[in-house]
């Protein structure tokens, strides 16, 4: 622990050393050395990274690197509030049975095969992941897969590691999948309906490649599974293993989910119709909806609230976007954006090329909210370099949602469900088991995404 | 009214290294829900209650998953109660236990009980040897008593 956090202060300190050196200001360098410290923070001291972040900004502003103003606005409130609109909606889903119901339709699929039930588990995972956030859909989603593989008398493993594979990849299909989805929509004026026609279809091409890749990657795996079914015949006790009450609350909660998923997925036209800023809606909705779910269930208003808003992440969250705002107000991304460009030959192909790789292999072992944070004021900054930033967007959305499956500490998904895995079934997993098939699925599908961004007009 | 007046002094007590199914059996024939954990010094090293082996046999995430109904039992839920003699005491127990001291006052006690949702604590010296144990019954006996001979 010691050695640690004497590597991170070396580090950060290092850092912020070098580049005084190399010309930029004292407050450049405080911004990028406490930042720094944000980031590696995150790697070593996870349970830490709120105090840290507490410290750092602090720090930046009792030294007037940044003033109170702008870590306000750079802190970015819109995006807060949208999370903790769509937290309270999530919680209200989850005690009505929703959840539940989407466990008990995989335990319910008819005549399950091996291969049925492979890519039924890879497409619910991405869509769920798409609907709501990729925590909350991968509790699920292992939940059912722990049930059929007991059933079946089967390594649960594989299965788990290609359902968070498909919800990381899913959680990049729209605005409400990932926080790094909305934290973009916001900062780039990217509508849901672009999230819909551009990133969506990219997304089910990558879930389409993986499904060929893990159904090779594990076909002895799948052949098991198949020969245990055939063995143990159909599954009539999954089928009736869970209910979930049809009751008026689980229909009225559906009612105002999908009447706030039709306003997000509407909301540029309505803006347009009505004359009001960009995103309005959409960082609306969620609170209008769970102000009135607040209304409807009063008695549990602080619950939702206190229990299903993840306060200490949040929290993280806005001092961290207002740590990255401080490299921005200090001008720190100007130099780094100018230098990219510099190194790209002010190529955009090349540039999409660097954004997205960069983004991917970083967001392999830090938390993907932490490198586009950092990344956003970067991209902005080169905007005043006269370059079509629209590609770089789809290019950071896509690196940091697909780099999360190479590693199995790539994103938060991997992260529970391999609790969840380790607590039930007493299963460690490798950092290699996961690293191989990661890193194949990681680089193909990045791959991919690089091709549609950099060849298909489309995209420009 | 001090703790030391109204605790029980004969301390049943398990090891971390006893299997949960004889501790199941245990407080069962005892019609208890908890019972203090303690190493070869008698010092307290955990608490093992009946919540703890439930919370074992049924799946982690369940708290998470919201609404619904179990009609049938799950087939990893038999696995697990097969598997309860093989698991220890320790693997299950509460480590961060609260405790008492025999100089507590009887509100004090009462105090802690509620407001940490205890329904028994340990009563320790200060090398941290349990010797003691205090109930919600002890204490609502304890002012009974006071009810029937004020001061």
């Amino acid at each position: 622990m010691f050695k640690k956090f004497i590597i991170l202060i070396g580090i950060s300190l290092g850092l912020g050393i070098l580049v005084k050196q190399i010309g930029m200001t004292s407050h450049q360098a405080l911004a990028i050395s406490i930042f720094c410290v944000s980031v590696l923070g995150t790697l070593f001291f996870w349970n830490f990274r709120l105090s840290f972040v507490f410290l750092g900004t602090s720090i930046l502003l009792i030294t007037r690197t940044i003033d109170l103003e702008n870590v306000i606005k750079f802190a970015s409130l819109d995006v807060i509030l949208f999370l903790v609109g769509m937290m309270v909606l999530v919680g209200l889903m989850k005690e009505a049975g929703f959840f539940a119901w989407i466990v008990g339709l995989i335990l319910r699929i008819r005549n399950l095969t091996a291969n049925k039930f492979l890519i039924s588990i890879s497409i619910i995972s991405a869509l769920l992941a798409c609907a709501v956030d990729e925590v909350t859909s991968i509790i699920f989603i292992v939940a059912a897969i722990f049930e059929i593989c007991d059933y079946f008398e089967v390594d649960p493993t594989p299965f788990l590691i290609i359902s968070v594979m498909a919800t990381n990849i899913g959680s990049s299909g729209t605005v409400l999948g990932n926080p790094i989805g909305i934290l973009i929509a916001s900062k780039s004026g990217l509508t849901f309906e672009d999230f819909i026609t551009k990133a969506f279809p990219v997304m089910l091409l990558c879930l389409a490649v993986m499904l060929v890749i893990v159904r090779l990657w594990y076909r002895k795996t799948l052949a098991g599974l198949e020969h245990k079914m055939k063995e143990l015949g159909y599954n009539e006790i999954l089928v009736k293993l869970i209910s979930v009450p049809p009751e008026k609350n689980l229909k009225i909660s559906l009612g105002i989910f999908g009447v706030t998923l039709f306003f997000i997925a509407l909301h540029h036209r309505l803006e347009l119709l009505w004359g009001l800023e960009p995103n309005t809606i959409l960082l609306t909705m969620p609170l209008l909806s769970s102000g009135a779910v607040m209304i409807w269930k009063w008695r549990k208003a602080r619950d939702y609230i206190e229990k299903d808003v993840e306060w200490w992440t949040l929290l993280f969250f806005m001092l961290l976007f207002a740590q990255a705002g401080a490299l921005k107000y200090t001008g720190v991304t100007d130099v780094l954006a100018k230098n990219l460009a510099g190194l790209a030959g002010n190529s955009l192909s090349f540039l999409i090329g660097i954004v997205l790789w960069v983004s991917t292999i970083g967001s392999s072992i830090l938390d993907n909210v932490v490198l586009v944070a950092a990344f956003i004021p970067v991209i902005q900054s080169f905007q005043s370099l006269n370059l079509n930033l629209r590609p770089l967007w789809w290019a950071l959305l896509f690196g940091g949602c697909l780099g999360g499956n190479i590693t199995m500490v790539g994103s938060t998904a991997n992260i529970v469900a391999l609790g969840i895995l380790e607590k039930e079934k007493n299963i460690r997993m490798t950092f290699f088991r996961w690293f191989w098939i990661g890193l194949t699925v990681g680089v193909v599908t990045t791959v991919v995404v690089w091709a549609a961004l950099t060849n298909l007009p489309f995209y420009k | 009214m001090k703790v030391k007046e109204i605790m029980k002094k004969e301390v049943i007590s398990v090891r971390p290294t006893d299997s949960v199914l004889d501790v199941l059996n245990l407080l069962l024939k005892m019609e208890i829900s908890g019972l203090p954990v303690i190493d070869e010094e008698a010092k307290l090293v955990g608490m093992f209650t009946e919540k703890d082996i439930i919370s074992h046999i049924l799946p982690s995430y369940i708290q998470n998953v919201g609404r619904f109904i179990y009609e049938e039992n799950p087939k990893a839920t038999k696995i697990k109660l097969a598997g309860l003699n093989n698991i220890k005491v320790s693997q299950l127990m509460r480590k961060e236990v609260i405790t008492t001291t025999e100089d507590t006052t009887l509100c004090e006690v009462a105090r802690i009980m509620l407001t940490n949702k205890a329904r028994r604590l340990p009563v320790v010296d200060k090398s941290g040897k349990v010797v003691g144990i205090v109930a919600r019954g002890d204490v609502l006996k304890a002012f009974a008593k006071e009810i029937e001979n004020p001061r």
